[in-house]
């Protein structure tokens, strides 16, 4: 069965450029694990680091209970399912599934056997005689997948694997590979930066932001209570108010918000972070009777974007731009035009409350 | 299904051999040690034996032995001095003539829509397919003393020997390499910029000098380099058709062969290394900014041409073609009747050379340039791959050793073969072996830079696949990188065997009594007075390399690399 992967304490520079700061983790035997970050916040580096193919500048990689910082990629029996394939453009699909078996001299019958099994198991049979280039993106994906899984790695390592190919394949990939993970019980761990495949995919995930851990959690977690308001802006979409503490409420121009949870806050200025989806509209997704007066607010549709299973409508509210979700059955009831007025209603408990702001309004 | 998993969660029978990843550990810096032993040994070694015997008395070194004697007598002989001036006007010279003649005609190839691109474009890298002296045979046939225009045709006196048969011969000899370099820059800068400045008013008169011209001009410094070097350092057309007109390469191969002034023949090599040095620093500086100017951008296709832009344009490139084709044309012809231009009878006489070399002589060509062009695309791509991919810790420093044999003329190399190895315990000299070393190291630097290039097309990521599953170096090249390199080791295989085949001023002191090559037997011909027959040996090289080119373009086609005619092997 699989075995346990820690890192502690590991950084990584590139000269003077630190990739990764002083990270530390325990990913536990059968787990599907994400490291869900912008591009160049180090989340590859630390998947490279785990190959073997970057050395850790400091801290230690420790795996079953040994330290693996020196021992080579060909000797940690890590899978690796890269985001360009990286299939042996001159071998079949046969030979490329075989290639790792072929280097750990296994007899013949066995290697023909194993083959078998991971095409059935990665649904290409019936391919084995293809080359690469005569096969579509999501089936090299399948087959760098099988390539990786047929050394029975205890750990399989995936680089964006699924960021190369069309929205919908992309989708059918990731169940596949999800099915796999449950099936055969190997530790997953998943390099992205697309928020919606690591909550989609993973049991826990760690954002990451310039080579620091920011918040580990469930994906629900993440999504429901994000840490920072960096989080609240990467992961799903958020609107942010800055305001100003008075009196127990939250001073917003002209505007005062009763916000729950901000008894214990010190900080004067303050940062609250509300999701599109979670500002009610007054007459339509709530009764007006259910509203605290205060944060109720008149605004213009500036725009409205049909998204399909959604509608997002922009609105200004104290010179900022902001967004509302309706769902789509409820927005057909109403036959909001732009430039129509619209109650909406900010639900105390909605709100997230930071002191800090890590973007700037735009 | 339910037994795959069975299957799967069964512990891990087979591993990597320990053995083996323990080997591998070694192979890298071994492979770059040899390497850089290699260059070392059959570069710098020889070249440390001329500066040596031009700049210490005796060639003993110390530092009470140094002295200037040398350059002194060089700088004070006016003769000799002469040839310095005489080397740098030709050079000069044919750079200005080749630019122009090859701009207009990399222009029409990629900028413009005449018909018959292909036929031109595989004309104008015709003269890489024989020895850089057949221009100058041509060129005697045609303009020479008894010349079939000159004396037959025209009835004048004048006669092309000298510096305006050199000039010539070497312009025509230097067109594919300008091309190369200014057809890849015209066609990687963006088209569509000539057409913003169409559109926004510019007359085609100031796009070209405002914006074709400015935007190709990393291109032509580098053509221009490039160029330069290749005169300054080619000994075979001068030799034939400079006469009395000296420049420094023959001028060292005088001092070295007729008056064993080996000495003063260190010395003029010296003198001739620092121009060749510096063109080829300038073309080196200037083609990593050429390349940085080339992106992936999408070239959108190229927009009719105007008629009466085509109809010049096509007149023009025939008329390039037609120098070139008269030139092989008449040392062909030459070689099959019995005296040019009085007797036009065919004969297969010229073919039974005259010399001690003959046949022989083309039978050591060509085994000597198999074996050069197979270990010689081979080394390049495993000191490529080590280099490129491993990234050891000199890196740069094999990288440096690599380039510099561009940079050294293969005369100079040649005299420093003597010079170092003409010892008794050098067992290899005096063999046809010297030579194929000799060959591999003089054209290391575009072996090894094509298959650089090759190899970073190469996705990284399928090499650490490899890796990842438990592939060592050695399996991991044979079985991987060396498939995916296939194309680029047939074209450095095409491009060695034809130096090989062809060059002259590298080898030229390399051959002995024994060791006879077909380029050399041409010059040896030729002084002997046997010119038809000199020009019976060019015609068989070209033909030997014609069929090496279709043998390998047949083979390319099966094994699935698609090498695009001759433009594709350089």
């Amino acid at each position: 069965m699989s075995k346990k992967l820690a890192l502690e304490n590991v950084s990584k520079h590139f000269g003077s450029l630190i990739a990764v700061n002083n990270v530390s983790i325990d990913i536990e035997p059968g787990e599907f694990l994400c490291f869900l970050g912008p591009s160049g916040c180090g989340k590859t580096t630390i998947l490279r680091m785990i190959t073997g193919f970057e050395q850790v500048t400091s801290g230690a990689i420790v795996y079953d209970g040994k330290v693996i910082n020196d021992v080579i990629p060909q000797k940690r029996d890590f899978g690796i399912v890269f985001q360009s394939y990286a299939l042996f453009p001159n071998m079949t699909v046969t030979q490329n599934v075989a290639f790792g078996l072929k280097m750990r001299k296994m007899p013949k019958k066995l290697i023909d056997e194993r083959v078998t099994e991971i095409l059935a198991l990665i649904g290409l049979t019936g391919w084995e005689s293809h080359y690469p280039s005569q096969l579509s993106g999501g089936q090299q994906q399948r087959v760098a997948l099988g390539r990786a899984i047929a050394i029975k790695p205890n750990v399989l390592l995936l680089d964006e694997p699924l960021s190369a190919l069309d929205a919908k394949i992309r989708v059918r990939l990731r169940t596949v590979i999800k099915r796999l993970q449950e099936e055969l019980g190997i530790t997953m761990i998943y390099v992205t930066h697309d928020q919606e495949e690591a909550l989609a995919l993973s049991d826990r995930v760690v954002i990451m932001r310039d080579g620091e851990f920011m918040q580990i959690g469930s994906p629900w977690e993440i999504y429901k209570q994000p840490k920072s308001s960096f989080i609240a802006e990467f992961v799903g979409t958020s609107n942010f108010i800055p305001g100003t503490k008075k009196n127990e409420k939250i001073q917003f121009g002209q505007l005062e918000f009763a916000v729950a949870g901000i008894e214990n806050v010190e900080e004067e200025k303050i940062y609250l972070a509300i999701r599109p989806e979670n500002i009610e509209m007054v007459d339509v997704t709530i009764s007006a009777e259910d509203c605290i007066p205060s944060n109720v607010v008149e605004v213009t549709a500036e725009v409205i974007n049909f998204l399909g299973a959604i509608v997002r409508i922009t609105f200004i509210l104290e010179e900022e731009e902001m967004l509302v979700d309706l769902p789509e059955k409820e927005f057909e009831k109403i036959n909001l035009k732009r430039k129509d007025l619209l109650k909406l209603y900010f639900p105390p408990e909605a709100f997230h409350v930071y002191t800090e702001l890590f973007r700037k309004l735009i | 299904m339910n037994t795959a998993l069975k299957e799967y969660t069964a512990s891990i029978d087979y591993g990597i051999s320990s053995a083996r990843t323990e080997i591998d550990r070694f192979i890298i810096p071994a492979v770059t040690i040899f390497i850089a032993l290699l260059l070392f040994f059959f570069m710098l070694f020889p070249m440390w034996s001329i500066l040596q015997l031009s700049f210490f008395k005796g060639g003993q070194f110390g530092i009470s032995n140094f002295t200037l004697a040398n350059f002194h007598k060089y700088f004070t002989t006016s003769y000799t001095l002469k040839a310095l001036w005489h080397s740098l006007y030709i050079s000069t010279v044919t750079t200005i003539i080749v630019i122009v003649i090859v701009f207009f005609f990399a222009y029409a190839m990629a900028r413009t829509t005449i018909s018959g691109k292909t036929f031109f474009r595989n004309i104008i890298m015709m003269p890489l397919i024989a020895p850089s002296i057949v221009q100058a045979l041509a060129l005697i046939y045609l303009f020479g003393r008894n010349g079939l225009i000159t004396a037959h045709l025209l009835k004048i006196d004048w006669n092309i020997y000298g510096s305006v048969g050199i000039i010539f011969s070497e312009v025509l000899y230097c067109l594919p390499h300008a091309f190369v370099i200014l057809y890849t820059t015209l066609s990687a800068v963006d088209i569509r910029l000539d057409e913003a400045a169409e559109s926004l008013g510019a007359t085609p008169f100031k796009v070209f000098t405002r914006i074709t011209l400015p935007s190709a001009k990393y291109g032509i410094f580098s053509a221009a380099a490039l160029t330069f070097n290749l005169t300054i350092t080619d000994f075979g057309n001068p030799v034939v058709i400079g006469g009395n007109y000296n420049v420094l390469a023959t001028e060292i191969y005088a001092q070295v062969t007729n008056l064993y002034r080996f000495d003063l023949g260190a010395t003029i090599s010296i003198i001739l290394l620092v121009p060749s040095l510096m063109a080829f620093m300038l073309n080196y500086y200037v083609s990593r900014k050429t390349f940085s100017m080339i992106s992936g951008a999408a070239k959108p296709v190229i927009p009719p041409s105007r008629p009466l832009q085509k109809v010049s344009y096509t007149l023009y490139c025939y008329l390039v073609a037609f120098s070139i084709i008269v030139i092989f044309a008449t040392v062909i012809i030459g070689s099959f009747v019995k005296i040019w231009p009085y007797d036009w009878s065919l004969t297969l006489d010229h073919y039974n050379f005259p010399s001690i070399g003959g046949y022989s002589a083309i039978y050591t060509s060509v085994w000597v340039s198999l074996i050069v062009g197979i270990c010689g695309s081979f080394i390049t791509l495993v000191a490529g791959y080590v280099m490129e991919t491993r990234k050891p810790f000199f890196k740069q420093f094999i990288y440096l050793l690599s380039v510099m044999p561009a940079a050294i003329p293969g005369l100079v190399m040649g005299l420093g073969y003597i010079l170092a190895f003409n010892k008794p315990y050098y067992f290899f000299y005096g063999t046809p072996w010297i030579i194929v070393i000799n060959i591999i190291i003089c054209n290391f630097t575009l072996g090894i830079l094509s298959s650089i290039s090759n190899l970073r097309n190469i996705d990284p990521s399928v090499e650490e696949a490899a890796i990842s599953l438990g592939g060592d170096t050695i399996r991991t090249f044979f079985r991987i990188i060396f498939p995916l390199s296939r194309v680029a080791f047939f074209q450095n295989f095409v491009y060695f065997f034809m130096r090989s085949m062809t060059t002259i001023s590298a080898v030229i002191f390399l051959v002995s009594a024994t060791v006879h090559l077909a380029a050399i037997e041409i010059i040896m011909l030729d002084n002997d007075g046997w010119t038809a027959s000199a020009n019976a040996m060019c015609t068989c090289i070209i033909v030997i390399v014609l069929i090496m080119l279709g043998v390998l373009q047949i083979v390319a086609k099966k094994t699935g690399g698609r090498p695009e005619g001759l433009a594709a092997e350089i």
